[in-house]
């Protein structure tokens, strides 16, 4: 089982223009927008509701397929990231400046694009570069390694965050993610 | 050829022995350097092993008494049981304050020698110091504590309340451990609900703690897994008196390569700004280099 939590904060913004969609099923389909970055160009409501759609009914599509139909769906030039994560593996493709980062041996390393093994307990984190901008990688790291939960884990890098611009800049997109294997136990 | 049979047959055996010994110590050599190095490499290498420098001040301010304690394991035992080191700061304002924080670095004292990987463990051990506190003193008082262990080059930490673990690597400060105090709790309500949170630190009174040493069954921040250290990394644990006196985010600057250099650097700076209320201030400085076994 994949625990997550989400963070969607329009900051000072008028309004929030990022967009996270997820799909569940024993993968996890993640998909970040950076549509809020300066000079993006506009991800429109009719984006929004096709790619939605797509999300939605991805479940048993294979990785490449979706990332290729992304490719030619999303307008050239807007940012965004997508993840299929389950308790074995991941996945990540990566366009532009959103960054994904796991939690591995007592070091955050940031995931290059790709597929890669992952095991009970590992914890990734994946967010624009809005949301990373005030955070180093130990403070990362030790928020994640003393968090009871993906949200717990959320909370505390946001509390560093708003130490520094109390919130008070762009849109905040983030996605913590847990590997949980031993969440159902099967009674023999 | 003719040369070689006019040395007598005694030197030439003596050459023989000596070849054949020259080729004795270089197959001993060879292996040295290839097998056994190898071999001992997973247990011992140069990599893992990181030296520490340790130095600490421990001083009063403008208080009229010390509230703060500390505690520093045996350096000749590192590499035996590691590293342990610990703050803790009486709360101001309430009685006992320097009982309570005595008595904790006492207790984490007599748990000596602290296993390493135990974390939940030893995060039991500390709420347990915690309630005996908190059934003696009946929360007239309390402390905060930080504690740091650091094991080859791998560091664990706890906390409990709002002292300062602070991590500096490549010139940037980061402080490891979350604060337990309440705007950290109104940040939360705030984000929530979509709201930026400048609220939150208008309030002084949103710095008191929500949890502390001496509270009945009271939060115990650990690390689940410890993080890896490397050679040039400082780490600090400290009373706030220090942070309310230098900001965290310019502590690099006072970093210097030995740990008594820090020490010295970040003590003097304190006393330097004169500050009229100023608090105890207690730093354990400990500098990572790397060590040749």
């Amino acid at each position: 089982m994949i625990e997550y939590y989400t963070l969607m904060h329009k900051g000072n913004a008028e309004e929030y223009t990022d967009n996270i969609f997820m799909n569940f099923d024993s993968t996890v389909t993640v998909l970040i927008i950076y549509s809020s970055k300066e000079d993006s160009p506009e991800f429109t409501e009719d984006d929004k509701s096709r790619i939605s759609s797509m999300i939605t009914g991805c479940r048993g599509i294979p990785f490449d397929e979706i990332s290729k139909a992304l490719e030619r769906d999303i307008a050239q030039g807007i940012d965004y990231m997508l993840i299929h994560i389950n308790d074995s593996m991941i996945n990540i493709e990566r366009h532009g400046s959103i960054f994904a980062g796991i939690v591995k041996n007592g070091e955050l390393k940031r995931l290059p694009n790709g597929p890669f093994s992952i095991e009970d307990d590992d914890r990734v984190v994946c967010g624009t570069s809005e949301f990373f901008k005030y955070l180093s990688y130990p403070a990362v790291l030790s928020d994640a390694l003393t968090a009871e939960s993906s949200e717990e884990w959320m909370d505390n890098m946001v509390c560093r965050i708003s130490e520094q611009n109390m919130l008070a800049e762009g849109n905040l997109t983030a996605v913590t993610l847990i590997v949980r294997k031993d969440d159902i136990k099967v009674l023999k | 050829m003719s040369d070689w049979n006019l040395i007598a047959d005694e030197t030439r055996a003596l050459i023989a022995y000596a070849l054949i010994l020259f080729l004795i110590a270089l197959c001993a050599f060879v292996y040295f350097h290839v097998y056994y190095r190898k071999s001992i490499k997973g247990v011992v290498t140069d990599e893992t092993q990181l030296a520490l420098d340790v130095a600490y001040f421990h001083e009063k301010g403008k208080r009229n008494r010390q509230e703060d304690a500390f505690y520093i394991s045996p350096m000749d035992e590192i590499r035996k049981y590691g590293f342990t080191a610990c703050v803790s700061d009486g709360m101001g304002g309430m009685r006992y304050g320097d009982e309570i924080s005595q008595r904790i670095t006492d207790s984490i004292k007599d748990m000596h020698p602290i296993s390493f990987f135990a974390c939940e463990n030893n995060a039991e051990a500390i709420r347990k110091i915690s309630n005996s506190l908190f059934e003696e003193y009946k929360q007239q008082g309390g402390a905060t504590l930080v504690m740091i262990q650091i094991y080859n080059d791998h560091l664990s930490f706890y906390s409990v309340g709002d002292s300062d673990i602070i991590l500096i690597r490549d010139d940037v400060a980061t402080i490891l451990n979350p604060r337990q105090n309440y705007v950290s709790i109104l940040i939360r309500g705030l984000v929530r609900s979509g709201k930026q949170t400048q609220v939150a630190y208008g309030n002084n009174k949103a710095r008191a703690l929500v949890d502390y040493m001496g509270n009945h069954n009271p939060r115990v921040i650990y690390t689940k897994k410890p993080l890896r250290l490397f050679a040039d990394d400082t780490i600090i644990v400290s009373s706030d008196g220090l942070t309310d006196a230098i900001p965290w985010k310019s502590i690099p600057q006072y970093v210097e390569r030995s740990a008594v250099a820090t020490a010295t650097n970040l003590k003097m700076s304190v006393k330097q700004k004169k500050l009229p209320k100023q608090d105890n201030y207690t730093s354990i400085v400990i500098r990572l280099s790397r060590s040749i076994v």
